[in-house]
């Protein structure tokens, strides 16, 4: 696709004083900024005075007014079939999250996410979609549901259900997430299942479940009041923006809150930290077990460690295993059936254990994180160390997925145990937490039986089934691909791609017509064949798993076209409202579902609209961090719809769990909060008051104590290592501020984004690129021919717990269940030292060039998350870019810079 | 159009109704020393506040012999935070303004304006300059000056 150009314009239209106004929150990010919708008819325009727009603003307005509204945050829309302007601006009365309206680059440019023909987004998909031959032909909605239901109703006779596969996002609003679950959990009943960022229905933290940490409990407001702040595998700067904006530089600014950061690369978030007494912990990736490990061994050794709050908050071994003799035993945390290696039986057992560990010894940690010593003394100087007249620090500690997609589940035990020694998880200020990717707009509407699983840890316990492998072992005949790249979005990203494309488009039967009966017939011949059939559904036509792989496309309706609701990364859920008509044909995945449900037979798919899925959700809701059933029990009680309830309280929102007193509904702040009140009377109406609220979610609502030894992940972690000899360096990848969450919309379709980041890049150190012969603007290729994939081997027999056991890596190595496949992908070259010398760094999810392609398709065994950014490669230059001399697009400026 | 280097991919301005108006000499402009103009107004609008400066290397949008002459609004297009003190905010080893003391938002100079790290939604407004002999001329605005609807609206008089 040529370049978009990007036109600076130098006006915009402002809102008429009688504009409509409608509240939203951004599509975006899991902070989730309220925004406010002015919407009005082409042809009129308010004036500069206040009195002449519905801003009540006079024009020039002053800095941090709220008021401004750059170009970027106007488009035209169609209501009705007729032209209409909107202005999307960050809400200037904000008192919660964006207060006062501050806003992201990508919140602040959402406006350009709205379907409009004479714009980029011309090419929203509109129609459903038949591939015939090599074209997408448009046909019926009634035709492509026919066929789907024709060809699942065949599948799952002769097949079973775990051949018909689902594969979708776990965020884009309740109303959504509930109805493709309740139709995959609850009708189909398949286990072929993964949420966008994941290859199994798997948990993203267990640790954290396993000790009684939930991963959403802090408030935003903790951010700020703390007094000293570690922050690890994520720069919020860059990804949580207005967290950062809003309340961490708050809290550096009132109280010198001194900021922690664990990251291979220096951000301007660092940068920003270093000036104002910060650290920065540069590690070498996915060695965080070890960084951790070594802070308590300072720790401990000094007697830093909040006795008071460990002797209160952690439970003894016989608290572990209270509740009608259950106990751990029939927990995740022993279903991982590693035989004690990671249950602690208290506080003081840890001790040895961890003093025992040769790994948190500090010169050892220093040679295997690539950090150095001091600095391991001097952050657990700031986070545990009291102060001269004994009083301790406010510790909090939030991390993200540098630390939990590169060895899940030892990265977070450890992490979990810093927090304990902090007396960090259960009070203002003093909060263990993740700070979250997407928004959280997930409701599960049925059961994912893991009873069934045909995959199993050895011993007798069920794991959540891995698709990747279960596709590419020719298990899958039906695929439901919805929002999500699947193929882009994973690890091993172009092996599992030439998978699927072989199972589709390699297979011999091909539609040739939109017949819809000759489609049946052949599809059907495909999947006797061992082929597969694959639907996607997206609001844009994605490469490959829609323009290439995909049977039939369909038109999805998404933010601004339909009511949806969600909750952000403080349990706050807003109502999102419809401002404007959705594209052609496009419909809400919820009722693309319950056009599919009803057509295969299924019985609760009579929804009329968004409103009556998202009361219906609730239910499912009841006791958990999102519960908003007393919300609809109240809109219901007062003849109301509940999203016309939710609607009231505009973009301040409520935060869940939500609770029903003296005719009102109370949010809660935060979680296992030792400092509540609830009323001593008991919960009223519909509330639940769920241990969550005040305590810590374990049978004793104490933390259980977890160890995280190194070698269950260092023969994988070895193995995987950057081989210098042959010119590998760690090729790790994340998020960029400027195009982190909105890169499904804006990398291909926003002028002024394109401008920034026309390719995708690879920040690499001064000494590595001198030694190649690189410069900033160069073309590099980015190659291994060794990226583990995992195959096949879904039952574990031997070595339950053993390092030698069926999952370990060096097992699956000797057994032949690693496949070493190839991978390459183009970027342009950043030199900068501000990443670390060995370590470099990509955008993740790049349309054209995934860095995910590197990354190693081999879950953690304990937690079945993938190791996402142990990306390893050879990186050379192929040429110059075309960005290396222009002055128009790209830019090479160093980015931690304060 | 000194904005488009020939790839066809540039930026273009849509500029009208902007006067014409002298705001430095060339050979008063030294490098990496920026110095303050107002445009399109004068000092009685605070909008208006820009600076120019000789960045010592090619720019997107450079006048003057070596094309390095560049002149910007001083108004972060974030929230409007105030750039303008350049001794703090212009950084000569990168040719980058900021960071922004808002919210930390820089801009490359030598990219006309665009966000390096950061979160404003426009790039920084550059002042469209032209070189008649010894004098620099300002003649148009590339992008919405913060705080204001159109760059053409009379300023707030203070």
């Amino acid at each position: 696709m040529a370049k978009l150009k990007n036109i600076a314009q130098d006006k915009v239209p402002l809102p008429p004083p009688d504009a409509k106004v409608f509240t939203t929150c951004c599509d975006y990010c899991v902070v989730g900024c309220g925004y406010k919708v002015y919407r009005w008819p082409v042809g009129t325009e308010g004036g500069p005075k206040a009195s002449e727009n519905a801003l009540g603003a006079d024009y020039p307005v002053a800095p941090s007014s709220g008021k401004w509204v750059s170009p970027n945050m106007h488009n035209v829309v169609l209501v009705d079939g007729k032209q209409h302007h909107v202005i999307v601006i960050p809400d200037a009365d904000a008192k919660v999250v964006n207060v006062g309206g501050t806003h992201s680059i990508r919140g602040g440019c959402i406006a350009q996410k709205c379907y409009n023909p004479n714009k980029p987004t011309r090419d929203r998909l509109q129609y459903p979609q038949l591939r015939v031959g090599d074209k997408l032909q448009r046909v019926s909605w009634d035709d492509a549901i026919e066929i789907m239901a024709a060809v699942s109703k065949h599948v799952l006779a002769n097949y079973g259900e775990n051949a018909w596969a689902q594969k979708m996002y776990s965020y884009q609003y309740f109303e959504n997430t509930y109805a493709l679950t309740k139709l995959a959990f609850r009708h189909i009943e398949t286990l072929a299942f993964a949420f966008h960022d994941n290859p199994s229905n798997a948990e993203d933290t267990p640790a954290w479940r396993d000790m009684g940490f939930d991963n959403f409990p802090a408030a935003y407001e903790d951010y700020s009041l703390a007094d000293t702040l570690f922050l690890s595998g994520t720069d919020p700067y860059e990804t949580k923006t207005v967290i950062f904006q809003s309340w961490i530089m708050k809290g550096v600014e009132e109280r010198g809150t001194k900021l922690i950061y664990v990251l291979p690369r220096k951000t301007t978030g660092v940068a920003f930290a270093e000036s104002r007494g910060g650290l920065h912990l540069d590690l070498i990736p996915g060695t965080d077990t070890v960084l951790h490990m070594a802070i308590i061994r300072v720790i401990l050794e000094n007697g830093w460690e909040d006795k008071e709050w460990i002797e209160k908050f952690t439970a003894t071994k016989w608290e572990q295993d209270s509740g009608f003799g259950r106990g751990i035993r029939d927990t995740g945390w022993q279903w991982r059936t590693t035989w004690g290696k990671l249950q602690g039986n208290d506080f003081g057992q840890y001790r040895e254990w961890l003093l025992s560990q040769e790994e948190s010894k500090l010169e050892v940690a220093e040679r295997i994180t690539g950090v150095a010593k001091e600095k391991f003394v001097r952050a657990a100087e700031m986070m545990a160390k009291p102060r001269a007249d004994g009083t301790r620090i406010k510790t909090m500690l939030a991390m993200e997925k540098g630390n939990y997609w590169s060895n899940n589940y030892l990265n977070t035990a450890s992490i979990g145990m810093l927090a304990v020694c902090c007396g960090a998880g259960n009070r203002p200020g003093q909060m263990l937490t993740r700070m979250g990717g997407h928004q959280r707009g997930g409701i599960q509407g049925g059961l994912y039986n893991i009873a069934k699983s045909p995959e199993k840890y050895p011993g007798r316990r069920r794991k959540p089934l891995d698709l990747d492998r279960w596709v590419e072992a020719g298990h899958v005949r039906y695929a439901y691909v919805v929002g999500t790249t699947w193929t882009t979005a994973m690890t091993g990203s172009q092996a599992l791609a030439s998978t699927l494309e072989k199972l589709t488009r390699g297979n011999p039967h091909q539609p040739t017509s939109t017949d819809k009966d000759a489609a049946i017939e052949t599809l059907k011949k495909r999947v006797d064949s061992g082929g597969m059939m694959l639907v996607d559904q997206d609001i844009y036509l994605r490469h490959p798993i829609g323009a290439v792989i995909a049977d039939i496309v369909l038109p999805a309706a998404t933010w601004g076209e339909v009511d949806f609701a969600r909750a952000n990364g403080e349990r706050r859920l807003r109502l999102y409202s419809k401002f404007y008509d959705p594209p052609g044909e496009a419909k809400p995945d919820w009722e693309i579902v319950a056009m599919f449900g009803k057509a295969m037979g299924f019985e609760g798919f009579d929804w009329k609209e968004s409103n009556d899925v998202f009361e219906e959700a609730a239910r499912f809701t009841r006791g958990s961090r999102k519960d908003y059933f007393p919300l609809v029990w109240l809109a219901k009680n007062k003849g109301i719809k509940a999203h016309d309830l939710l609607r009231a309280y505009g973009t301040h929102g409520i935060q869940a769990p939500i609770r029903y007193q003296d005719g009102e509904l109370i949010g809660t702040k935060r979680l296992h909060d030792a400092t509540v009140n609830l009323p001593e009377t008991g919960p009223q109406g519909p509330t639940i008051h769920s241990k969550i609220m005040s305590a810590f979610n374990t049978q004793s609502g104490k933390i259980n104590i977890q160890k995280s030894p190194w070698d269950l992940f260092s023969d994988f972690f070895e193995w995987q290592s950057p081989r210098p000899q042959d010119g590998e360096l760690w090729v790790t990848n994340g998020r960029v501020n400027e195009i982190w969450q909105s890169g499904f919309d804006d990398i291909e379709r926003r002028p002024y984004i394109i401008q920034r980041w026309p390719a995708n890049f690879l920040e690499i150190h001064p000494d590595d690129a001198a030694a190649r012969g690189i410069e900033s603007g160069d073309e590099l290729r980015v190659y291994s021919d060794r990226v583990p994939v995992q195959v096949s081997g879904f039952q574990g027999v031997r070595g339950a717990g053993k390092l030698d056991g069926d999952f370990s890596f060096t097992t699956l190595m000797k057994n032949g269940h690693i496949k070493l496949e190839k991978a390459s992908v183009s970027a342009v070259a950043i030199v900068t030292p501000a990443v670390k010398k060995g370590v470099s760094f990509m955008f993740n999810l790049h349309t054209k060039n995934p860095a995910n392609s590197l990354a190693p398709r081999v879950p953690d065994p304990l937690s079945d998350n993938y190791r996402y950014k142990l990306g390893v490669g050879k990186v050379e230059k192929v040429g110059e870019s075309p960005y290396k001399h222009s002055f128009e697009q790209m830019s090479f400026g160093r980015r931690d810079l304060v | 159009n000194k904005s488009d280097d020939g790839d066809g991919e540039g930026q273009q301005a849509l500029v009208a109704g902007y006067a014409r108006k002298k705001i430095a000499t060339l050979g008063e402009l030294q490098t990496d020393e920026p110095a303050p103009i107002f445009y399109p107004y004068d000092n009685t609008d605070l909008n208006s506040l820009g600076f120019i400066v000789k960045l010592g290397t090619p720019a997107g949008g450079g006048v003057g012999p070596a094309s390095d002459i560049v002149a910007f609004s001083s108004l972060c297009t974030h929230v409007g935070g105030d750039l303008s003190n350049t001794k703090k905010t212009y950084m000569k080893e990168h040719k980058i303004l900021g960071p922004c003391p808002l919210h930390l938002t820089t801009f490359d100079l030598t990219r006309h304006g665009m966000v390096v790290a950061g979160h404003a939604t426009e790039s920084l407004p550059q002042i469209v300059l032209e070189v008649d002999g010894d004098d620099v001329y300002a003649t148009g605005v590339l992008g919405l000056i913060y705080g204001k609807r159109d760059n053409a609206d009379l300023p707030i008089v203070i």
